[in-house]
């Protein structure tokens, strides 16, 4: 430390650092410690069980490549699903964004209603919403598209508002001066001030989205994750394996797709 | 407060100094007659502003600006230009007063009839607040919505009839060649221009200035004051701008108002104020 810190420095301040440094240490300890016990660690089970997933590995060599034309409409129905869930969920969360962000909600109530109403989609996981829809449409890829639909509505609404919030107030109240009314300030201030942002988290989510619709399938939402939870329940092993490629394939392409997008629009 | 300069050269002077520099070259006599009506356009009387803390940030204001006038309010910070601008504009309601543009009184109106009563009366900030993804076309034809309330407008297009004045509007301002370029690419010289069309687009009796040269370099500073000056004297616009260039106030102002905590301290013709009145509104703020 130099003399000059020094001389600023409280008597007994570098003291109470090194307390306060070691009760965080101790308290990060203490939180791992029991993470540890609470999820049952067992590392040397790992090591012993490890010639099992080789089994599984193996027996799953070489991938079922002749399961590709079969699978092309699964595949299809996983797009589907995020685009569905994306695209309903962008247009369902803007105007919620609208109301929930508090420079330009036109009133209190609407703002704590949206909020909350945010908050709920959020807070419910997407699975969970899928398990409800079954009940209410039946299976297929359906209640999935709903259950993304919904959950989006949720973790968009929380960004567009944040992103809303976060914009420049000065063309919104140069137009509202002019005597252009709440929508049309809305049109031509908002709108074009947060669209690249709104866009770029819409691409976004719908990688996430892709993501999400292939675990739906485990509940009966249909896609790829119908396929591979009925390939691994029969053992068919390589058609898992080809599976879990075309999984890979697919979300890195979606991925790279919504990268690209996003950089064209921000 | 900023510190003026001159602008031939880069010698720092005080208010008073640059002022009476600047009132040697004023144009005031050999500026052009009004070409428009002189009736007034702006009629603010006994304005009065108090804030919630007890501070009075306005004491019985009285202004009245004609067709073709261009008004200067010089004053430190904390004098109450802001608040003055603020109140004319509807932005804050004064606790008393009036302030009557086209013979309705803003002061007493709220909501749709302030929006409505407004609309004779276009403000120009110190930032253009220009919507920078737009073009620069897009931006000047949206200071006409408020006359173009439809449902195409309200679904973000641009009101058609409009698009020919705006072009018209950039020519004023010298800035045609620029129409269909992004509003954010431009400096803010010329971004402050675009403001200035856009203020024209809609179409006011009353134009008012909040420090719109705050943030120029000198060049684009005597640009938008030349700019404001031919609005006043050829289109009959009644301008009100609020500056810290004492400068450029006695160089382009007809009339120039100062204030001191919240009072008039003098409104004369800008031939007739002094460097001293002027040096007095800054260094009696200071002690």
């Amino acid at each position: 430390m130099s003399k000059v810190i020094q001389m600023h420095t409280p008597p007994g301040a570098s003291g109470a650092r090194t307390f306060w440094s070691v009760c965080a240490a101790v308290v990060f300890l203490a939180l791992f410690a029991q993470a540890w016990i609470v999820v049952q660690a067992r590392p040397e089970d790992l090591v012993t069980g490890a010639h099992g997933m080789a089994d599984i590995i193996s027996r799953a060599m070489p991938p079922a490549f002749d399961q590709f034309v079969p699978n092309l409409w699964p595949v299809l129905e996983t797009i589907d699903l995020a685009i569905f869930g994306t695209v309903f969920g962008v247009l369902l969360a803007f105007p919620l964004a609208i109301l929930a962000a508090a420079n330009v909600t036109p009133a209190l109530p609407l703002y704590y209603g949206a909020r909350a109403l945010i908050g709920v989609t959020r807070a419910v996981p997407d699975l969970v919403w899928a398990l409800l829809f079954v009940t209410a449409v039946g299976l297929g890829p359906f209640p999935g598209a709903l259950a993304l639909a919904v959950h989006s509505i949720g973790m968009l609404g929380r960004l567009f508002a944040e992103v809303i919030e976060d914009m420049d107030m000065g063309p919104v109240e140069a137009l509202t001066l002019t005597g252009a009314g709440r929508v049309q300030v809305l049109t031509h201030a908002v709108v074009p001030g947060v669209l690249p942002s709104l866009l770029g988290i819409g691409l976004f989510r719908f990688d996430e989205n892709l993501r999400s619709s292939l675990v739906l399938g485990f509940v009966g939402a249909g896609g790829i994750g119908f396929q591979l939870l009925t390939a691994m329940n029969l053992f068919q092993y390589q058609t898992v394996s080809f599976l879990l490629i075309a999984t890979f394939v697919l979300v890195t392409g979606a991925e790279r797709i919504s990268a690209y997008l996003r950089k064209l629009f921000m | 407060m900023s510190t003026p300069f001159s602008v031939q050269g880069d010698i720092p002077l005080s208010p008073a100094a640059a002022f009476a520099a600047a009132g040697s070259d004023m144009p005031g006599a050999s500026r052009p007659a009004v070409r428009a009506s002189s009736g007034v356009k702006l009629a603010v009387h006994d304005l009065t502003m108090c804030y919630e803390n007890g501070h009075t940030a306005l004491s019985n204001l009285n202004l009245s600006v004609s067709a073709g006038e261009m008004v200067v309010v010089l004053g430190s910070n904390g004098s109450g230009k802001s608040t003055f601008m603020k109140c004319v504009v509807g932005l804050n309601r004064p606790t008393g007063g009036s302030v009557k543009v086209a013979g309705r009184d803003l002061a007493t109106l709220s909501g749709e009839a302030l929006r409505r009563a407004r609309l004779p009366l276009a403000l120009i900030s110190q930032h253009a607040n220009l919507v920078k993804r737009r073009s620069v076309l897009a931006n000047v034809c949206c200071g006409a919505l408020g006359r173009h309330r439809t449902l195409a407008t309200a679904l973000g297009r641009l009101p058609r009839k409009e698009i020919e004045p705006a072009l018209g509007y950039l020519e004023e301002v010298g800035l045609l060649h620029l129409a269909r370029q992004r509003a954010g690419t431009l400096s803010g010289g010329q971004a402050q221009r675009v403001a200035v069309a856009r203020a024209l687009a809609q179409r006011p009796d009353v134009l008012l200035a909040d420090e719109p040269v705050a943030s120029l370099d000198p060049e684009a500073a005597d640009e938008v004051m030349r700019l404001l000056r031919r609005l006043a004297t050829e289109d009959g616009l009644a301008v009100v701008c609020v500056l810290h260039q004492p400068e450029l106030a006695a160089r382009y102002a007809d009339r120039l108002v100062g204030l001191r905590s919240g009072l008039l301290e003098f409104d004369q013709p800008a031939s007739e104020v002094s460097s001293e009145q002027v040096a007095s509104l800054y260094i009696a703020e200071a002690s």
